[in-house]
């Protein structure tokens, strides 16, 4: 038994370890000694087309840092106007469509209020903490009018339990102490 | 454009309340179209066509049905009511020889119809009774003409009418104080007999009169020596023979007294010493010989005796005689040209004699299955071809009130025409053989150990089934996939698991109970005689409850205190209570005692009848009905042994104020939702109170109807509305459910656009009752869990009223016996069922159609309809003929409509007696809980075998795909 498993045939070796899954179907090979970084072959490219120009400093980082942060935070209201079009156009009823487009209302907000601090990750420094909270917290606004968006479309879909009739069914039926038999 | 739209928006409502489909007619519903019991004198074989050889079989039955029936099949040629109410017996039918007619008279009426097909050929009122009708057979002229005999006061009239035109040829008018019996005709005369002198002793008095000119030519009278105190003793005229005949007997039915008319004096002859009832049979037509069979009953059996009349002095004399025969044995006449044959039919033999000899020209043998037990007959003979050999079929009346084709002693057809005339009935459910639900229900109460060792052994006896029940899945299977539901039901009684499956029980006025099964196209399980009535008075019931168990018994009380148990499955008497002279049941109650539901027997005063103890007298509030004018509640308190009375209130309306009709909620009301969702969702909350009632009261001094809707534990009037100008001949009808009423009567309205006009016409009202004016608002009892009508709230002296919502609307006919269907949870709209007697129909209109809420005088807005299914209001409601649930059946008669719920939430099932029996199944909202026939079992199947299939197919390929993947020599 043992001397089975420790000597295993080699095509058990090659089912198990299957080849790699060829990334890209050019089929070269890929040379001797090379790491395997394909996500960063690009960027490391151009910045190292940059590289000749003058490093920025790291107040110009900063700066750049946070205007590419306000960016991300005003991001979701941005697109507000466009899905409050959409949401108008495609009426109250309850079709696929607009049951899809309440889900993504609700699921962009929400899913940007939990990745706050993933989306902000890059642009975080030791020196513009104070302002990245800024930046953090108006973002965390613009989500939540997002979602204020889509609370008003379920609202005027009428699937905010907010109105009397939606709490008809647990109201008792006020009962009679007394009784009567009619012998008409 | 409005009118478009509105009716548009009309028929885009009515699509919630789909029609009945072509292929649903039959499978959902049933109709027993009847005639009544047929009366003897009013049923008659006859040629519609002159140059036809075939004949039709006629008949006027005892409610008031005539029509023509085909004789080979049973099936209803024709029918139409001669009355526009249903009839006690009585009425007229003849039709003359060789014409294509058929007349008919009731009442002030006198009317003819096409023999064929049914259409009226003419029309015509006069003022009294109808008392005789007969056919001319032999007038100066080619055609026929009608005669008939009227009683107006005082006033004995006769009048020939035409025969095609209905117009008066002739009139014959006599004052005197005489009661015109009958009208008969031979060659030379026309025939007044009526009854002159005082009840005490009538004589018969003879007045002839001209033919062509209704002048008077003789009269006489002939004495009748006291046997002869009313009409109805008089037992014969024979009408339009050669010599028709008068005949009486004695009161101790010893000797039977005979006058031709036109001739002097009478002759006597002797009754057999054992005869209880005598009847005289005779051809009616003027060429047959004028011979007539003396037919005498006895206790055991009966006999018969043929005379012949010598047309030239008018002597009587006795032929032969048919000897006695213990059997139950109807005669009948049957003429071919001047060849008179006498038929009798009985119970084991058909034999027919010629009237010239006691000969038996041919004899047939029933078979004893037939059970044939004939009253009354009428039969056709007809010699065959060869000479010798004859063929005869008699529709018999038999005892068990059915109508019984007989040809050549074969039962040819059978109607069931006791049916006919029903009073009362009650739905009963077909009673499971163990019943889960009480099973568990017993397990629920006991300790959980025995509970459990109880349940243990229930499933250790339903082992016993589970071979059965594994040895028919391939059958069950087989069916459900071929059949599609539609293969050959099962047989027999038994519950079905949509609850389509129950029996009503029906009592008729004739005192007869019948169990019908509506699963199975409404067949008659089961008949039963258990008060028999005589002729002229029909039975009254004032109660009849079911009561549930492993045997249902269905309790009916009478008027006169008669009360019986029937096994609803069986039809077999449990017990009895005859009549009793001195009591008189006014109402009764039904009363929840401990095995169930019975019925508590109530006199006038409200009195109960019978023995009842402290233990059994119930707590509850009693409300009855004392006389035209006054409700009243009232307690039964017991102390020692003794239940006394305590009245709580009492209703009493204006002296010329009568209470018209008191409407009920059904016993089963359930409430889905206890407030309506408006259409900015908003509730209006109902107001749902169960003891409350709908009387209509009408004031006689100026025409007004007021309904109002009384509490009936406090008597308080919660609502009351009036309507001006409501004609109180006219029917008017309400009914009560959930938390609304409607009433439909005919009235008049005045518009209010300023011209004062008035808009009379049939009538339909809608009444909504809410908590409160305002939306989202539960009244003043607020969030209450409970609520009582004796203690008020809002006020210190007022309970919490109503709002009430109504509107009304012109129907174009009346629509009586309004009632409201039933399903299992209240889920489903409710449709307001009545019969629309105009056009023979019953219509099921639906609550959104006849909804108060409905916006006036602007369109809904897109969330109301949404909401509420709300159309814009107009005036005018066209009955959609989709929404009449009878669809093309003539349904005639209709006395009462009971609703009750399937299982199936969808469905509640109807069926609507009176005069004639029809049942059917109703789904206001549609039928969404069962698949349709469009369902296709097969191609679901193949679907899903073919998808399995492709699978199969498809995995090993995928499978290889994959292997092969793997083992891809990298490149």
């Amino acid at each position: 038994m043992a001397a089975t498993s420790t000597k295993t045939p080699e095509w058990v070796t090659q089912l198990e370890y299957p080849p790699l899954a060829k990334g890209k179907g050019s089929g070269i090979r890929d040379p001797a000694g090379f790491a395997g970084a394909p996500g960063n072959s690009k960027k490391s490219g151009k910045d190292s087309k940059i590289q000749p120009r003058q490093p920025p400093t790291p107040e110009e980082t900063d700066k750049l840092k946070l205007k590419k942060a306000w960016e991300v935070a005003l991001a979701p209201v941005k697109s507000l106007p466009m899905t409050g079009i959409m949401m108008y156009m495609s009426g109250n009823s309850l079709q696929i469509f607009s049951i899809m487009m309440v889900f993504m209302a609700f699921k962009n907000p929400l899913m940007g209020l939990m990745n706050t601090n993933q989306a902000f990750e890059k642009f975080h420094s030791e020196s513009n903490a104070a302002q990245m909270l800024q930046v953090k917290f108006v973002y965390v606004v613009c989500q939540l009018v997002a979602l204020g968006v889509g609370l008003w479309k379920i609202n005027n879909m009428g699937l905010l339990p907010t109105t009397r009739s939606d709490w008809l069914m647990w109201e008792a039926q006020r009962e009679s102490v007394d009784h009567a038999i009619t012998a008409l | 454009m409005r009118g478009l739209s509105n009716s548009l928006l009309l028929l885009g409502l009515s699509s919630l309340a789909a029609a009945v489909f072509k292929d649903e007619v039959g499978d959902v519903d049933f109709h027993h179209a009847l005639f009544g019991v047929p009366q003897p004198e009013t049923t008659f074989f006859h040629r519609p066509r002159k140059d036809d050889k075939a004949s039709l079989l006629y008949t006027l039955g005892d409610v008031g049905v005539f029509g023509a029936v085909n004789p080979s099949n049973g099936a209803v040629v024709w029918r139409h009511q001669i009355s526009s109410n249903t009839t006690d017996g009585g009425g007229h039918l003849r039709a003359p020889e060789d014409e294509d007619w058929v007349a008919a008279a009731y009442g002030h009426s006198v009317h003819a119809w096409s023999a064929m097909t049914g259409r009226n050929v003419w029309h015509a009122e006069f003022a009294g009774q109808v008392k005789d009708l007969e056919i001319m057979e032999m007038t100066e002229t080619s055609r026929k003409d009608v005669l008939t005999l009227f009683q107006e006061d005082g006033v004995t009239v006769l009048r020939r009418l035409h025969g095609t035109l209905g117009t008066i040829v002739w009139e014959f008018r006599e004052h005197n104080k005489d009661i015109p019996l009958q009208v008969s005709t031979n060659i030379a005369n026309i025939y007044v007999v009526s009854l002159h002198g005082s009840p005490s002793s009538y004589n018969l008095k003879i007045t002839s009169l001209d033919t062509a000119t209704g002048a008077r030519v003789n009269d006489w009278a002939v004495g009748t020596k006291g046997d002869v105190h009313g009409p109805k003793d008089v037992m014969f005229v024979g009408a339009n023979s050669a010599a028709p005949i008068l005949a009486w007997a004695d009161s101790s039915l010893s000797k039977l007294n005979i006058h031709v008319l036109g001739s002097k004096g009478k002759q006597e002859f002797p009754l057999a010493s054992d005869t209880i009832d005598v009847a005289v049979h005779a051809p009616h037509k003027i060429q047959s010989q004028p011979h007539f069979l003396v037919h005498m009953k006895s206790a055991a059996g009966n006999r018969a005796e043929v005379h012949h009349i010598n047309l030239k002095n008018g002597q009587i004399s006795k032929a032969y005689e048919l000897a006695h025969l213990k059997a139950q044995c109807a005669f009948s006449t049957s003429s071919e040209g001047a060849n008179v044959y006498f038929t009798r039919t009985c119970e084991d033999e058909v034999t027919i004699t010629s009237s010239e000899s006691p000969a038996i020209l041919s004899r047939w043998l029933p078979k004893k299955a037939h059970d044939l037990k004939p009253v009354h007959a009428v039969s056709e003979v007809i010699r065959k071809p060869g000479g010798e050999e004859f063929a005869v079929r008699s529709a018999a009346v038999t005892s068990d009130e059915d109508w019984v084709m007989v040809r050549n002693g074969e039962k040819d057809w059978s109607r069931p025409e006791g049916l006919s005339g029903a009073v009362a009935a009650v739905w009963v459910d077909i009673p499971e053989a163990e019943d889960l639900a009480k099973v568990l229900e017993q397990e629920a109460h006991t300790n959980p150990v025995s509970a459990y060792i109880h349940r243990v052994n229930r499933h250790i006896n339903d082992l016993r089934r589970f071979p059965a029940w594994l040895q028919s899945i391939p059958s069950r299977l087989k069916d459900s996939i071929l059949g599609g539901g539609a293969g050959p039901k099962e047989t027999g009684l038994r519950r079905d698991s949509f609850g389509f499956n129950k029996i009503i029980v029906l009592v008729t006025r004739r005192g007869r109970v019948y169990g019908l099964d509506t699963g199975n196209s409404g067949k008659i399980l089961w008949a039963t005689q258990v008060f028999p009535q005589a002729t002229d008075h029909a039975l009254d019931v004032k109660g009849i409850v079911a009561q549930d168990g492993s045997q249902v018994i269905v309790t009916v009380s009478g008027s006169r205190g008669e009360a019986v148990q029937v096994d609803a499955l069986t039809g077999e008497l449990l017990s009895a209570v005859p009549p009793q002279g001195s009591v008189s049941v006014s109402s009764t109650a039904i009363v929840e005692g401990p095995v169930g539901p019975y019925l508590l027997q109530l006199s006038p005063d409200g009195k109960p009848i019978g023995p009842l103890s402290a233990a059994t007298a119930p707590k509850n509030t009693i409300v009855i009905r004392s006389g035209d004018d006054m409700l009243k509640g009232f307690k039964l308190v017991a102390d020692e042994d003794k239940v006394t009375q305590q009245e709580i209130w009492q209703l009493q309306v204006m002296p010329t104020q009568r209470i018209v009709q008191v409407a009920t909620r059904a016993p089963h009301d359930p409430v889905a939702s206890i407030g309506r969702v408006l259409g900015d969702r908003r509730v209006s909350y109902k107001y749902l109170n169960p003891n409350t009632v709908v009387v209509a009261i009408f004031d006689d001094a100026v025409s007004a109807l007021s309904v109002q809707v009384v509490d009936t534990v406090s008597g308080q009037i919660l609502t009351s509305q009036r309507f001006d100008g409501v004609d109180g001949g006219k029917d008017i009808s309400c009914a009560i459910a959930e938390n609304f009423h409607v009433c439909s009567f005919f009235g008049q309205h005045k518009l209010n656009d300023g011209t004062n006009r008035l808009v009379k016409g049939y009538q339909i009202v809608s009444t909504d009752l809410y908590e409160s004016p305002t939306p989202n608002d539960r009244g003043p009892l607020g969030d209450a869990a409970n609520f009582s009508s004796l203690e008020p709230v809002d006020t210190p002296s007022g309970p919490p009223l109503p709002w009430a919502v109504s509107q009304g609307w012109v129907i174009s006919q009346p629509i009586r016996t309004l009632t409201v269907t039933q399903t299992r949870q209240g889920i489903a709209n409710r449709q307001i069922l009545g019969f629309m007697p105009e056009s023979h129909g019953i219509v099921g209109l639906p609550r959104v159609v006849i909804d108060p809420r409905r916006p006036v005088g602007r369109d809904p807005t897109p969330a109301e309809m949404e909401a509420e299914g709300l159309a814009k209001y107009a005036a005018a409601l066209e009955i959609d003929p989709r929404t009449i649930i009878s669809h093309e059946r003539d349904v005639v008669g209709v006395e009462g409509i009971v609703a009750t719920p399937a299982i199936v939430e969808s469905t509640s099932l109807v069926v609507a007696y009176g005069i004639d029996i029809f049942g059917t199944r109703v789904a206001p909202s549609g039928v969404f809980d069962i698949l349709g026939k469009g369902f296709n079992k097969t191609t679901l199947i193949l679907t899903v075998v073919s998808l399995f299939g492709g699978v199969m197919f498809l995995a090993p390929m995928v499978r290889r795909k994959q292997i092969n993947r793997r083992w891809e020599v990298p490149t």
